[in-house]
């Protein structure tokens, strides 16, 4: 049968005819706005209540939005924000801020001493659901506020307009480091009652940003306040994209179209090896500690001389510099260096031979541990690495994959031997690292989920609490963390390095060591290398082009 | 649809993992934990829960998201355009491009134009086999970063259309052009094909009345089956490209297990595929006389 060339030509002409229109319509512009700087978050703010946030791109967002009493300095230490100056008396229980007058909400109210008392009783307030009430549990009368037995908490007090007066119950060192927090932020009840749960949504804080415009899962827009009491942005806003996939954020932003992305695990060797693109990474070493935990609670990990044969049978150093490519520094305890104020002892080091040893000597060579990872793929191969470094030792791995809700969940119930976790700063102080991680009070969810008690830990982590001096209050987390690197809870393995990647055309770039650290006010674009209307056509070549007359940054 | 509803539930319960503990953060303590699960509703057993959901739904109201706060109905309503939009836009390639390619190739293998008709099988065999989140990586470096042609991802206008929809009609395609393939070359064989070229008729004529006309049932099938799972979200697509749609809702809900918004994303996706399904059997009856209702008279 032969029916000619007719239906092939036919054929043939429709597939041109959709290939010509859909070449039609593409074009390659993209819709940035002018003079914003476009940011990447790899999931979108749950909310943007203070009281409510318990996630990271939320509390980003937030700091830009509000403000607190006072704020972190660059060296980590406390700045003033809302409050101009404070004192603390003698005895450490009393904490007196004096606010600056004409700070104003987004509603034009000026900020009163009242307002701080009204934020900080709603984060305790149970029909406000918020997850933060730690951050207030050691003022006075908090407990019985929160459990409806008081009207109001007795340690927030509203001396006048203008002072504020917050009362401990016991003396709380790292106190004004956790008011630094968004529990902590100033919010304005007029709008919270108008608003009520869409409070999230509609956002009046007293921040250098506005809330311009927000679509869930898509785009988040800043726009700068002009009456910002502080020094204000230079930029006229942020633009933050939600994009789930580290490669399609990678592609937008060699694209031009994202001006700054945190560098992707799985994207850093390739932009630390081009050229053109290394000298503008810069880098942080991180506040949090990444540790392989052990289940204290039962055997065989009830055993420390058992949990320093695992410590030493993982050379931690080769898999640091190896699989994951020297982007961190090696862990000597749980408190990130940067916190640290004290020398530790010796470190554990790689010894499969006495791991070997100790583990013979114990009758349990051939054991069988279970371990469990979430389901990210860089977490799973490290656990294959980790289960090939304690095979040679004799101590049988089995992983378990979970997802990370069903993780959480077992890692909590305290179900697996072994476990992959990391801990992040929430405020920077080395209590942070100690106090949920290693008290005996915070078993399970509360952070202590390798169930290690030790009772001496417990009083060094409280007396070091309590101390009001700071050498005192060094000294008692020293000894407390000596202990702990000694009785070997978790193989300590490293405090990752934040390393974050920017245009050419972006000045004034930090990496943060505590997100709310970032009010976004010391970014600018450079107007010379402003090259963004031209869209993703032209962007990559602009940033070749400046390469030359642009300073160059910290490079590797 | 109450089946559903109590089927679905009842598998969400069954899943190991608690909403509330991705809700607290890091520091939330027990007692925390427990007031959170107690406000929420979800420390009261399997029935209690499930008849409180109803309770909602009878309502019109689909609860609202553990975690954002948003009604999960004014979500839905946002996300389930741009879901179509793709869907739409997917089958727009697929459909012509999966006929005409099995067109081709059934008329190929007629004809005895080996050549050709491999090319295509080996064309529609890779669509199907190539896992979609390979084909995004790869169409997304050719078409906006090398060629820059498109932006890479983002809910829009139809530059921001074109990768998505482009991936998500691959598989559809080569579905679409297999199933053709097979039916066209049976149709070619029967007898009223011999009698309609033994009459003259022109080749337009042949391919457009006689043989696509009775290879057009299995086509609409398969359209309609992609059509509906399209409409239920492409997840993998949509995460990639960024694409703003039911099928990344749904699963950052079940990673969540924000409760809310997975059985609001199951309610909706079960009654779209009702609709779907319904439809298509609607159109086979003008599409095939001898599929329509027996009505007796008198």
């Amino acid at each position: 049968m032969n029916h000619g060339p007719g239906t092939v030509a036919y054929v043939g002409k429709v597939l041109t005819a959709f290939a010509l229109a859909a070449l039609f319509f593409s074009c390659t512009s993209s819709n940035r706005i002018e003079g914003y700087v476009y940011y990447r978050l790899n999931a979108s703010p749950s909310t943007l209540d203070p009281a409510l946030i318990a996630d990271v791109p939320s509390a980003t967002i937030a700091a830009k939005l509000y403000n607190g009493l006072v704020r972190l300095r660059d060296d980590l230490g406390i700045a003033p924000d809302i409050a101009m100056k404070w004192s603390v008396s003698a005895d450490g229980l009393r904490y007196t801020f004096h606010l600056r007058k004409g700070v104003r909400f987004l509603n034009g109210r000026e900020v009163k001493a009242s307002d701080f008392k009204y934020s900080f009783e709603r984060v305790l307030d149970p029909a406000t659901k918020s997850p933060n009430t730690w951050v207030f549990g050691k003022v006075e009368g908090a407990e019985e506020f929160l459990k409806g037995r008081a009207g109001e908490v007795k340690g927030f007090r509203a001396k006048s307009d203008y002072v504020f007066e917050i009362t401990l119950k016991k003396p709380f060192s790292p106190f004004l480091s956790m008011l630094t927090m968004p529990p902590a932020y100033v919010v304005p009840h007029e709008e919270v009652e108008k608003w009520g749960a869409d409070f999230s949504s509609h956002p009046s804080g007293t921040g250098p940003f506005i809330l311009k415009k927000w679509l869930p899962d898509r785009e988040l827009l800043l726009a700068r306040r002009t009456d910002y009491f502080g020094d204000g942005s230079r930029v006229r806003g942020i633009a933050y994209r939600i994009i789930a996939e580290d490669l399609t954020a990678v592609t937008e932003f060699e694209l031009g179209n994202l001006d700054v992305i945190a560098v992707p695990a799985s994207a850093y060797a390739r932009f630390r090896n081009d050229e053109r693109w290394n000298r503008y990474i810069i880098s942080l070493e991180g506040l949090n500690t990444y540790y392989l935990g052990m289940n204290t609670s039962r055997p065989p990990f009830d055993d420390p001389e058992v949990r320093r044969a695992v410590s030493v049978a993982i050379d931690r150093e080769k898999i640091l510099n190896t699989f994951y490519e020297g982007r961190g520094r090696l862990a000597e305890g749980p408190v990130p260096h940067l916190l640290r104020r004290w020398k530790t002892g010796s470190p554990l080091k790689y010894d499969p031979d006495r791991a070997r040893r100790i583990i013979r000597e114990k009758g349990l060579t051939g054991m069988e541990a279970q371990m469990y990872v979430s389901a990210d793929k860089e977490v799973v191969d490290l656990a294959e690495i980790i289960q090939a470094y304690l095979e040679r030792v004799g101590i049988r791995v089995k992983i378990k994959q979970l997802e990370w809700s069903a993780y959480k969940e077992a890692v909590n119930r305290g179900e697996p031997d072994m476990f992959w976790l990391s801990w992040w700063a929430d405020y920077p102080d080395p209590e942070n690292f100690l106090f949920p991680l290693f008290h005996s009070r915070n078993i399970g969810p509360g952070g202590n989920r390798v169930r290690y008690v030790n009772k001496e830990v417990d009083s060094l982590i409280e007396k070091g609490q309590y101390a009001v001096d700071e050498k005192d209050r060094d000294l008692f987390y020293q000894k407390a963390e000596e202990i702990i690197i000694e009785e070997s809870p978790w193989v300590f393995f490293w405090h990752k390095t934040d390393y974050v990647i920017t245009q050419p055309w972006i000045r004034g770039c930090r990496v943060y060591p505590v997100y709310s650290m970032d009010k976004g006010t010391e970014i600018t674009i450079h107007s010379a290398a402003n090259r963004h209307e031209t869209g993703p056509r032209g962007s990559v070549g602009s940033a070749a082009e400046d390469k030359e007359v642009l300073p160059s940054r910290d490079t590797f | 649809m109450f089946a559903i509803t109590l089927f679905a539930f009842f598998l969400l319960k069954a899943l190991p993992g608690d909403p509330v503990l991705g809700l607290v953060g890091e520091r939330a303590g027990p007692e925390v934990i427990e007031r959170i699960r107690r406000e929420l509703g979800t420390d009261k057993g399997f029935a209690g829960q499930y008849a409180g959901y109803l309770k909602l739904l009878l309502k019109g109201d689909l609860g609202r998201s553990y975690y954002t706060n948003r009604d999960v109905l004014t979500e839905i309503s946002s996300k389930f355009p741009n879901t179509m939009i793709l869907a739409f836009a997917a089958m727009l390639v697929s459909v012509p491009l999966g006929i005409g390619l099995g067109f081709l190739s059934a008329l190929a293998a007629d004809k005895g134009s080996r050549f050709l008709e491999r090319s295509i099988d080996t064309i529609s065999i890779s669509g199907l086999s190539i896992p979609v989140f390979w084909s995004a990586i790869i169409i997304m470096m050719l078409l906006s970063l090398k060629l820059k042609l498109f932006p890479p991802s983002g809910t829009g206008d139809i530059r921001f259309l074109v990768l998505p929809a482009t991936v998500l009609a691959i598989p559809a395609t080569a579905t679409l052009a297999r199933v053709t393939k097979t039916t066209v070359i049976d149709i070619l064989r029967m007898p009223y094909i011999t009698t309609a070229r033994s009459k003259g008729l022109s080749l337009t004529r042949i391919n457009m009345v006689h043989v696509l006309r009775n290879a057009v049932i299995p086509i609409v099938t398969i359209i309609g089956l992609d059509f509906g799972s399209y409409l239920n979200g492409a997840v993998v697509t949509e995460t990639i490209f960024g694409w703003d749609g039911i099928g990344r809702f749904t699963m950052e809900g079940i990673i969540k297990r924000d409760y809310p918004v997975i059985m609001g994303c199951i309610i909706t996706g079960t009654l779209v595929f009702v609709v779907v399904n319904l439809f298509t059997d609607l159109i086979y009856q003008y599409l095939d006389p001898r599929i329509r209702l027996n009505v007796k008279k008198g």
